[in-house]
């Protein structure tokens, strides 16, 4: 038996019940890979499509579409209907979907899984094999020429003959095109979690092209997120009216306190669920564009290792803006062997863990705050974590932040880090917490 | 951190900046070889996105594996100055060559087996009699004209920033005072009509002129350069150069302003072996030829015109995407204009764009783990660099080179995956030798990204254009 609670269903509904291209946001936590995964057992189970193709953009997304297909068909159904295709090395062998190129193979299941970049190798092959209805994961980060290899096969020609009869139909851009030429798509993805990579910033995501161009609906239930996180994230981000599942709207971390040492007692504070420890740490640049913060870097390994005395089974990742705060924190941690992931905002996209350390890393006198002030970036680092978010970092320098003036030199609309700062100060979803002199 | 390193930072972010802002395309040989052949062939590729052969160059690649371990093991240890029975020799190289043959045959099929790739069943007859082919046209036709050279470097890819151009030469016989230049063609060039063949060993000979002597149009190391082919040898004339070296210069602009974006018109030849012949990709030629023609003459359909304008935006941001894999190389080599190649490679080590002072300590077949001079290696897993060593009184974008990705960074020792096994052990035998820089480099994932727009553009013209138009 499948549970899906009120939004999910309304989607579910509507999508069967309508084709061409359409978009749903998932904030984050809403279950998106599990919502792709129920709606393309749901479309073949019942007749609605023959072949459905669920596309993800990393391989570790695209396992974990296979595992939600094998946990609700099990075992042997997963493995009679689905089929895995793509980059073989980066497919999960323990899961029992079976990992083919093959055309022939592909063309006798019902559900591929593929990622975006191996589906070009498919998509060579298009007119030899159709999908009659396909769902897209994270079409944030994509942008709209990524998500063409896909629609390329889904291409009814059929649908082309009727459009070409209907002559005063109205095709203003590529999502409508694809849309009437038999098209049948669910783009999945949240505009303000992720931004294609390097885009300009008067550039659209693909996302953003579905959500201009296409109908579209929100999920608004959150399964990661305690109350005051969802709380926080919702008014940062504007979801307005992102909520907390009943089941984990109190969750909160359980430690044993008194292993604890006293300097870290406050930061690890279990009763709170967000906590900024207030630290002036000093960034230094490094590589052509990234920065880090020494400071902050051994704060965040130095709680990590309070955290792991106190709750060893918890899982812990740290997040932050810089591939070179990254790498100098997982630097410190190698000698420890904590089991803590490091993950950059882009990296930590689609995941989650027990508890979140965000490292801010920049804090400079003239109070520029750079990549690290974008509404993606500080969304996707607050809203990692199932029980305790911890922000590392100088809040003087958030309340401050001067956010970058984007290319077409005009001052952004938003102050991001600004508005996070004051979500977080006022005590409204959280705590500050002064640095103890152990980790100045 | 000193004022000093802050400002050295500094001044390779702003190069980074300003390149951003610019095109740092680069172009391949075998492109320029084909807008040599034909500008419109070209751009069918760039920008079109209209042909991506779905052709699987399987024993075209093995033979070229093959090649590059054999040439500089059987083949040259076994060189005779003209061989007096060249059947022979040849069974003696090949014979020698077997295991190396083997070797790579499994390595390929198990390779092809765990990507399911088509593995056709005379695959291995094929590939022996490719590489027997080859060894004969090296016997028969090579070392009757030239002697024994010093050495033999294959893979070798040369970027020349300056002149936008890059490309990867089969093989480099070195000698005294000269090179040769090798191009394996597993084919019969006999019953090709086109002349790319030509056309792009020609644009590699320009690209190893700037290897040897630092300018492309500096012809004083040239000694020959030569297509190996199936049934024997292909030699250029020095006239035949000369006289196409204007055409390949002029499709190198043509080619480097096409994936720059600027209006540029395609000049069709008097013979195109495509179009003329009606041969793969000539439908799609017809197609963007005419949708140009109407729109100059302002007769496209208003909704199609303006779905054209959306296709060709996407096409190229694709080939900006393009570009940007080039920019390290880019911001490299202004810098070693700037400040010469011991201050650059300082300033890009300061920033984790270079890192060096590495030495080869072992590998497992397929992965290779390299020692650094210190615990600070800035690489993180998934990283692709490209691994140079350094040779003296090369440009060192030109120098023995090898793309891998980092698998691990533990303390001072660097794991790296090569593209193959074959890769690893041809960096064994030439590169790892060398004093080791490792630049950072990206992958080249964009081209199978055109084709989409390509179906679409299509579909749009077949839905939007009336049946006159299309056929007139």
């Amino acid at each position: 038996m499948i549970y899906l609670n009120p939004d999910q269903h309304r989607i579910l509904k509507w999508r069967i019940n309508s084709g061409g291209i359409a978009g749903v946001i998932g904030p984050p936590g809403c279950g998106k890979t599990t919502f792709g995964a129920l709606q393309a057992i749901k479309l073949v189970s019942e007749g609605y499509a023959n072949r459905v193709l669920l596309v993800a953009l990393t391989n570790s997304a695209a396992n974990e579409f296979s595992r939600e297909l094998s946990i609700v068909l099990g075992p042997d159904a997963s493995k009679f209907m689905c089929v895995r295709s793509g980059y073989a090395p980066g497919a999960d062998n323990s899961l029992p979907i079976p990992f083919s190129n093959e055309l022939d193979v592909i063309k006798k299941k019902q559900i591929v899984i593929c990622t975006t970049q191996s589906l070009k190798r498919l998509s060579r092959k298009s007119s030899l094999v159709r999908f009659d209805n396909m769902i897209i994961d994270e079409a944030g980060i994509e942008r709209l020429e990524h998500l063409l290899s896909p629609f390329v096969l889904g291409i009814n020609q059929l649908g082309v003959q009727m459009m070409k009869e209907s002559i005063s139909y109205e095709v203003n851009s590529i999502i409508e095109l694809a849309s009437t030429c038999g098209v049948v798509a669910t783009v999945v993805g949240d505009p303000k979690q992720s931004r294609p990579i390097r885009s300009e910033d008067y550039d659209l995501s693909a996302m953003e092209w579905v959500l201009k161009c296409a109908k579209c609906d929100t999920l608004y239930t959150t399964y990661r997120l305690p109350d005051d996180l969802a709380m926080l994230v919702n008014e940062f981000a504007g979801y307005q009216g992102l909520t907390s599942a009943p089941e984990i709207a109190g969750r909160r971390l359980v430690v044993d306190y008194n292993t604890i040492d006293k300097e870290f007692r406050d930061i690890i504070n279990p009763d709170k669920v967000v906590t900024w420890l207030d630290l002036d740490g000093t960034e230094e640049m490094a590589g052509p564009s990234s920065w880090y913060n020494d400071l902050e870097a051994r704060a965040c390994v130095r709680i990590c290792q309070e955290i792991k005395k106190a709750a060893p089974s918890k899982s812990i990742m740290i997040v932050t803006r810089y591939a070179e705060q990254r790498r100098i924190v997982s630097k410190y941690l190698q000698q420890l062997g904590l089991g803590v992931r490091v993950l950059t905002t882009a990296g930590a996209l689609g995941t989650q863990s027990d508890i979140v350390i965000f490292t801010i890393v920049r804090n400079n006198p003239e109070r520029r705050i750079g990549a690290i002030g974008s509404l993606q970036d500080l969304n996707v680092a607050i809203s990692r974590s199932k029980e305790k978010l911890i922000i590392v970092g100088s809040l003087n320098m958030m309340l401050n932040a001067k956010p970058r003036m984007h290319n077409l030199g005009m001052q952004p609309k938003h102050n991001f880090p600004q508005r996070l700062a004051q979500l977080v100060s006022k005590e409204k979803y959280g705590e500050i917490v002064e640095a103890p002199p152990i980790l100045r | 951190m000193d004022i000093n390193m802050n400002t050295d930072i500094l001044d390779v972010r702003r190069t980074y900046e300003s390149l951003r802002k610019s095109n740092t395309h680069l172009v391949q040989s075998s492109e320029i070889a084909t807008a040599c052949v034909c500008q419109n062939l070209f751009k069918l590729d760039y920008p079109y996105g209209a042909i991506t052969s779905d052709k699987d160059y399987l024993i075209a690649n093995t033979v070229h594996d093959i090649m590059s371990l054999c040439m500089g093991g059987p083949v040259i240890e076994n060189w005779q100055n003209s061989p007096n029975d060249c059947e022979d020799l040849t069974r003696k190289i090949v014979d020698e060559s077997c295991e190396i043959v083997n070797g790579i045959i499994e390595d390929t099929l198990d390779n092809a087996f765990k990507e399911s790739r088509f593995v056709p069943d005379d695959f291995k007859d094929r590939v022996n009699e490719t590489y027997n082919g080859l060894i004969a046209g090296i016997t028969r036709r090579l070392m009757k004209k030239y002697e024994k050279p010093l050495r033999v470097i294959t893979e070798v890819t040369i970027s020349n920033i300056k002149n936008h151009h890059e490309g990867r030469i089969d093989a480099l016989l070195e000698y005294h005072n000269g090179y040769g230049l090798l191009d394996w063609k597993s084919y019969d060039l006999s019953k090709t009509v086109s002349g790319r063949e030509k056309w792009q060993l020609i644009a590699n000979s320009l690209l190893a002129n700037y290897r040897y002597c630092l300018n492309e149009n500096d012809w004083s190391k040239y000694r020959f350069s030569c297509i190996i082919h199936y049934t024997g040898a292909y030699f250029p004339r020095i006239e035949t150069i000369e006289k196409e070296v204007e055409k390949i210069r002029i499709n190198r602009k043509f080619a480097h302003d096409v994936l720059c974006g600027m209006r540029v018109n395609a000049q069709r030849p008097n013979f195109c072996p495509v179009c003329d012949k009606g041969l793969e990709g000539s439908k799609e030629c017809q197609f963007y030829q005419r949708d140009a023609r109407l729109f100059h003459e302002g007769m496209l359909p208003a909704q199609y015109d303006k779905l054209t304008r959306q296709f060709f935006a996407k096409r190229y941001a694709i080939l900006k995407e393009r570009a940007e894999t080039h920019l390290h190389k880019h911001v490299f080599s202004i810098l070693i204009d700037r400040y010469g190649e011991e201050e650059a490679i300082r300033r890009l080590e300061k920033t984790g764009i270079i890192c060096r002072k590495f030495t080869y300590d072992f590998d497992d077949g397929e992965k290779v783990i390299l020692s650094g001079a210190d615990n600070d290696i800035p690489l993180e897993p998934r990283k692709i660099v490209r691994i140079i060593g350094i040779e003296k009184d090369k440009p060192l974008l030109s120098c023995i080179s090898e793309q891998a990705s980092v698998m691990e960074v533990i303390n001072n020792k660097i794991t790296l995956s090569l593209r193959s096994k074959i890769a690893v052990r041809r960096a064994k035998r030439q590169l790892f030798d060398l004093p080791i820089i490792m630049l950072r480099d990206e992958l080249n994932l964009t081209r199978s990204m055109l084709r989409p727009i390509h179906t679409f553009h299509k579909l749009a013209a077949d839905i939007f254009i009336h049946q006159g138009l299309m056929m007139s």
